[in-house]
């Protein structure tokens, strides 16, 4: 909203420089690979929730099936790498387009559904994904995943021995889905989306098109959690169907862009720095071998901001920084 | 018959993660039937692949009609029932790893208990969504389910345990066919839980204020009844049923922190099959699904269990979204 508004120009202006030399230069003044880690974790899930946020946020369309799309990213991906050695950011292309072809059909499957029902169908949907990786153990390993071996540093197969180019690779994925989403939130269709998010029946009645416009949020936000599928084959070295596919991931995806701040740009930001910075602090705590410390204290942030905040933790954020929510 | 020797947890398939366990060890249960010839061998499959299925289907009934019941009454979909199923089980499981209890009479306790804590629950968390977006409910429900699985995986460990019941590996056998003993005690409570359920609503005072809610809060509100202490009653109905569910499944099923995730979305299954808020459709959808799932287990394969229900889910929300006996108010 402050967009136009000459009193938050100035602020606006060096703010956002000033952060981005900040995050530009911490790989060069850090040297700690813990703490890159812990930051290439943070920007991953804040893309992740950036890409939710599209359909979930944008469009108040609540999808509980997201891993789905994460699933068919990585996929593809992994298994071109490891069977015709095709390098990660080629191999990301087909499962983007498997993704999207996806999220087109899903769409015209369960947009006329509203409320529990579409939450349900997106959740049957992910788990139906789940189910048919497991199946296939021929093609994707099954539930013993599929392992990229390590080949040494090299720029061609997206491999390196160091942490500092893995956080240059996801802060420009994260700056890609922030771009989407900004560009998104200033358009047309960023306000039809949110005409069908306060009332469906009333921005039908305005002559928005409906379907057109929830399968279309529906597949960018999809193709993008697809790329960020493309990016943890490449970071982590692994994966299976229950770390890419299954309804941790979907929920941990959901619970970044809701506690942030739904249908804003940097509310997943946010609330990714929350639960990464939470997860960590707990495993430091309480030993990794405590997992559940973390979602207990993440599912207390969640009823409290479902109570309290529901327009999501940016929402308390001093007045200064309003031009980064949406009103 | 081989399979009178199969522990009765891997004989048939389970839903979650249990399914592994019994991948490649009696998968096809009646498939090693070597009696008559080829067609008789497939009745008895079939007939026997059927009467699993109805077994499940009566637990799932159980679980079903007390998320359709907070449905009916409240307009709340539920996403921690399969966290309250899991707490009956874990319930049932300390009260006889420590006392030795039957789960039989475990149950009697459980649900009194569950009865307590839902009306708790509901009165501190769940009303205050109620009436607001859909969305801030299955938020809320969902953060309570996520909460509960895994404070239940902080004090309990993620092992899988298990109720060793003496009755756990007993087996009736009606001709060719049959029936595992904790199953049909399963079965039997669901139903008769259901039914009792069923009969409350329809034959007490008491119920017919549910329904009165459930149809008309504002008139049923001048009429003296106080809609929020029916709100407490359906959501403690609705949680203990799941509970008493849970309690009858230990003796044949893993008991472990995530158990609830898989009951869940069978649960919303059959309750969308059976129309949301229709007890008797929730009972019947219960036995198709559970029917469904055990045919796809034997003659798909039996990883893909899951997949016929859900195939199944996705043609009724498309072609039929009301559910098979439509939207029903409670009776």
């Amino acid at each position: 909203m402050a967009m136009n508004d000459p009193a938050h120009a100035s602020w606006k202006r060096y703010v956002p420089l000033i952060l981005a030399a900040i995050v530009i230069l911490v790989p060069l003044a850090v040297p700690s690979r813990y703490i890159l880690r812990t930051l290439v974790n943070i920007f991953f899930f804040a893309a992740l929730g950036c890409a939710w946020n599209i359909i979930g946020g944008y469009a108040g369309q609540l999808s509980l099936g997201h891993s789905a799309f994460v699933a068919m990213g990585a996929y593809p991906t992994a298994l071109l790498l490891l069977n015709l050695n095709i390098p990660p950011w080629i191999g990301f292309i087909p499962g983007v387009v498997l993704a999207l072809i996806a999220a087109y059909l899903l769409g015209h499957l369960v947009f006329g559904l509203r409320g529990p029902y579409l939450a349900l169908s997106t959740l049957a949907f992910a788990e139906i994904v789940h189910i048919l990786l497991l199946h296939f153990r021929d093609q994707t390993g099954g539930s013993l995943g599929v392992t990229i071996p390590f080949g040494g540093t090299s720029v061609w197969k997206l491999q390196f021995a160091s942490e500092q180019p893995y956080y240059y690779i996801c802060l420009g994925l994260l700056g890609f889905c922030l771009y989407v989403t900004h560009r998104i939130h200033n358009s047309r269709m960023g306000y039809y989306l949110q005409a069908i998010k306060e009332n469906q029946d009333a921005a039908e009645n305005l002559g928005i098109n409906l379907s057109g416009n929830k399968v279309k949020a529906l597949m960018i936000s999809a193709a993008l959690t697809a790329l960020m599928g493309g990016f943890y084959v490449a970071y982590f070295y692994y994966i299976d169907p229950d770390s890419v596919a299954g309804s941790d991931l979907s929920i941990k995806i959901l619970l970044v862009a809701i506690v942030g701040g739904v249908g804003t740009v940097w509310g997943p930001v946010v609330g990714a720095c929350i639960l990464v910075a939470l997860t960590e602090i707990s495993n430091y705590l309480f030993g990794s071998g405590r997992a559940g410390v973390s979602l207990v204290i993440y599912a207390i942030i969640l009823v409290i901001v479902v109570l309290f905040s529901p327009r999501g933790l940016i929402a308390l954020l001093p007045k200064g920084s309003r031009s980064y929510r949406s009103e | 018959m081989r399979e009178a020797s199969c522990p009765p947890h891997v004989s048939f398939c389970n839903p979650g993660r249990a399914r592994n366990s019994c991948r490649g060890r009696s998968g096809r249960a009646g498939g090693e039937v070597r009696v008559g010839r080829k067609g008789e061998i497939y009745t008895t499959t079939l007939i026997q692949s059927i009467v699993n299925g109805l077994m499940m289907g009566g637990v799932y009934a159980l679980i079903a009609v007390g998320l359709t019941l907070i449905f009916g009454v409240m307009n709340v979909v539920n996403f921690a029932h399969g966290e309250f199923v899991m707490l009956g089980m874990v319930l049932t499981y300390l009260l006889h790893h420590y006392l030795g209890w039957d789960p039989g009479l475990s149950i009697l306790l459980v649900i009194p208990i569950m009865l307590g804590v839902g009306a708790l629950i509901q009165k501190t968390l769940i009303s205050s969504v109620i009436g607001q977006a859909d969305e801030a409910q299955i938020l809320l429900t969902l953060g309570l389910s996520v909460l509960l699985t895994n404070a239940v995986l902080l004090i309990m460990g993620p092992d899988y345990l298990s109720v060793k019941t003496p009755y756990k590996l007993s087996v009736v056998a009606l001709g060719p066919v049959l029936f595992s003993v904790p199953r049909l005690i399963a079965f039997f409570v669901g139903l008769v839980f259901s039914g009792i359920l069923w009969l409350f609503l329809n034959r007490t005072n008491l119920g017919k204020a549910l329904r009165a809610v459930a149809e008309k809060p504002e008139v049923a509100t001048i009429m003296g009844i106080n809609p929020k202490r029916m709100h407490w009653l359906a959501f403690g109905i609705g949680i203990s049923l799941a509970a008493g569910a849970g309690s009858v499944l230990t003796p044949f099923f893993y008991t472990f922190p995530s158990v609830g995730g898989m009951f869940v979305l069978i649960a919303f299954v059959v309750v969308v099959l059976g129309g949301m808020g229709n007890i008797p459709g929730a009972i019947l959808g219960a036995l198709v699904i559970g029917i469904t799932e055990s045919l796809t287990a034997q003659f798909v394969a039996l990883d893909l269990a899951m997949l016929g229900v859900f195939i199944l889910f996705v043609l009724v929300l498309v072609f039929k979204p009301a559910g098979i006996l439509g939207k029903g108010k409670l009776y």
